[in-house]
């Protein structure tokens, strides 16, 4: 099980931190799901889904780093971060279809979060906006392709 | 939510860094850095001496010319290497930032990147140092060039709000024209530059080319009257600025002495009610206040005070304050025990004036910081212009809330004010948007904006008592006040 720290979602640092959290469990589940002997004809799929989870947390990285201007730093007050948060109790000794079905719960509720998020982020920053639209595209895209396993 | 970590939980006693090296002062006066949200004492700093500062003079002196001589284009390339090295410490630089200043993590990185666009528009210095010829511009065969050349050491003094930026808005300027440089940090914040210098020392500036002498008005009076300083640069208060820029003068210096402000934010009846509220919070609360271009006034016209109150109000009650590690918390601490007294003292004047407290943040507690000096956001109504809390600067988390019939009364309670930093309109109507900008004698006007923080590449200062001199601090601006036009006649025979 991937240990995750979901903050409350009250500044834009915050919201951020809560995406790389969603990241981490979900690129954690994914390695634990690739070494599900039952699951190992997606074992290669789960393994590139980890690395692009990975990969969307370097950019949340570099997006805060980057974009984020206090100028704009508002403060965020209607977002309830506790209906964003996965489980990342990877269930032991999944087949396919139920490996398939954890993770697609996973894509939904990231892709929630980020398409929510989105929509606050564009009052307080455009670039950031666009990014965690791309995210949200990427996880219902995500969820698909794991639903058609 | 955890803490994210602190870069260190003690910093020791700090150093000079001077002519390349990390010196030890010999002064035996130094004084506690505090954090102000936890009350540990993180660090120490050292008082120096004239002598030693004097010797940071000689120093830089020493190292200027051959400075001068180096190409524009190859001291460019030491601030693109030192952008870099601030890239990748940028997490360890703002949190040293909230661990001695009290502002929240976003709030720190936000100043980080700033302090970061400051070292990259620097590092542009071959484009902005050209100066101007003129083919025949003598006479018929006689050539007129302007060319721009630097003057040697400058200083700068340094406040405690922007423990990175605010250096950064004028030494990176200095030395990439060919200057060189001694910083004297707020000695209540001095880590941060500490840490950023050791960076500047990895980049590769020549020793001597920027050197920090930490502590107290000593340094600052030395290096005004030292005849080997050619200019000034300080932000503080009003008080200080008005004597640094008599003192500076006096001493034949070019000064920048950038004073204290109390700005007003007025809302017109049109203006995007929740839009307003949500960038007016960061305004008022950003940095608990401690900004020069915070909110102070809120000035509400018309019939849009009472519904704009009622959910200014609503909105602040839900502030989050903390450590500024919790990435989740909206407010920190103010810097220090002297300045939560202050704060307090003027709410208290409010109070005694006649005017309501609709949110009192004099007793905030945030539980395990029982030490921190922490002051809860706090709205002041029935507040008139000649009230104290209405006419200076608070520099806490405090909004005072005024009411006026019309866009006119608004500026001209503007207007009385001694101060002239900032000031904000928020409207949907261009043409009380342009009537703002146009009458509004302020040095940076905001529409729809709470926080007017010019960008590196434009000019920052305010006007009347915010501001001393005549050349802004960043970009251009910067360039000229540490600069020079040589005009060059030229005939050849």
């Amino acid at each position: 099980m991937v240990e995750c720290e979901f903050p409350e979602c009250t500044t834009f640092g915050a919201v951020i931190r809560f995406a790389l959290e969603l990241e981490k469990g979900a690129a954690g589940v994914y390695e634990e799901l690739a070494r599900e002997p039952k699951a190992a004809p997606a074992a290669e799929m789960f393994k590139a889904l980890a690395v692009a989870h990975k990969k969307r947390g370097d950019l949340l990285e570099q997006t805060r780093q980057q974009k984020l201007n206090e100028m704009i730093l508002e403060p965020i007050q209607d977002m309830n971060g506790k209906s964003y948060i996965i489980d990342t109790n990877a269930p032991k000794g999944a087949d396919v279809k139920t490996a398939a079905k954890f993770a697609s719960m996973i894509e939904e509720t990231s892709a929630r979060f980020y398409i929510d998020s989105s929509k606050i982020a564009k009052t307080l920053m455009a670039e950031a906006a666009r990014i965690m639209d791309r995210l949200g595209k990427e996880s219902q895209a995500n969820k698909a392709k794991l639903d058609a396993l | 939510m955890a803490l994210l970590s602190e870069v260190k939980k003690d910093y020791g006693k700090l150093k000079n860094y001077v002519n390349g090296e990390w010196i030890d002062s010999n002064s035996d006066r130094v004084i506690d850095v505090e954090n102000p949200s936890t009350g540990e004492i993180i660090a120490k700093v050292p008082m120096s001496t004239p002598d030693e500062t004097k010797a940071a003079v000689e120093a830089a002196h020493e190292a200027w010319w051959a400075w001068r001589e180096t190409p524009p284009i190859t001291r460019g390339r030491v601030f693109f290497k030192l952008k870099e090295l601030i890239e990748q410490h940028f997490e360890n630089v703002a949190r040293i930032m909230v661990q001695e200043q009290g502002k929240t993590i976003d709030e720190a990185r936000g100043e980080t990147r700033r302090t970061i666009e400051n070292v990259e528009v620097a590092a542009g210095i071959p484009s902005l140092m050209f100066g101007y010829t003129l083919e025949d511009g003598a006479a018929e065969g006689i050539d007129e060039d302007a060319v721009i050349s630097p003057l040697g050491v400058f200083g700068a003094v340094c406040p405690f709000n922007f423990p990175a930026m605010i250096p950064y808005w004028f030494w990176p300027y200095a030395v990439a024209a060919g200057n060189t440089y001694i910083v004297k940090p707020s000695s209540q914040v001095p880590i941060t530059q500490n840490y950023l210098t050791k960076l500047v020392e990895e980049a590769g500036f020549p020793p001597g080319v920027f050197n920090i002498v930490n502590g107290s008005h000593e340094v600052s009076d030395t290096l005004m009257e030292h005849p080997k300083v050619k200019g000034i640069s300080f932000v503080g208060s009003t008080p200080v600025a008005k004597y640094i820029y008599k003192k500076s003068a006096e001493n034949g210096k070019r000064v920048q002495a950038q004073g204290g402000a109390k700005n007003s934010l007025v809302v017109m009846p049109d203006a995007v009610l929740d839009r307003t509220v949500a960038n007016m919070l960061a305004s008022y609360y950003g940095c608990a206040g401690q900004r020069c271009l915070a909110g102070a006034n809120l000035v509400a016209v018309g019939d849009i005070a009472e519904p704009l109150l009622k959910k200014y109000v609503e909105a602040s009650k839900k502030i989050k304050m903390g450590y500024g590690l919790d990435e989740s918390v909206n407010m920190g601490p103010v810097v220090s025990a002297k300045a939560k007294k202050k704060v307090i003292e003027y709410i208290d004047s409010a109070e005694a004036d006649g005017a309501k407290i609709l949110l009192d943040g004099r007793n905030a507690k945030v539980p395990g910081y029982e030490k921190g000096h922490f002051v809860g956001p706090t709205v002041i109504d029935q507040v008139t212009p000649d009230m104290k809390v209405a006419k200076e600067e608070i520099f806490g988390p405090v909004v005072t809330y005024l009411r006026m019939d019309s866009l006119d009364d608004a500026i001209d309670f503007i207007h009385s004010s001694p101060f002239g930093n900032a000031a904000s309109i928020y409207t949907q109507s261009g043409k009380w948007a342009r009537e703002f900008r146009y009458r509004v004698q302020c040095g940076n006007i905001g529409i729809n904006v709470g926080i007017v923080a010019a960008m590196a590449y434009f000019p920052f200062a305010g006007y009347k008592d915010s501001f001393f001199g005549t050349l802004h601090g960043q970009g251009q601006d910067a360039i000229t006040f540490f600069t020079d036009r040589k005009v060059v006649i030229t005939r050849w025979f």
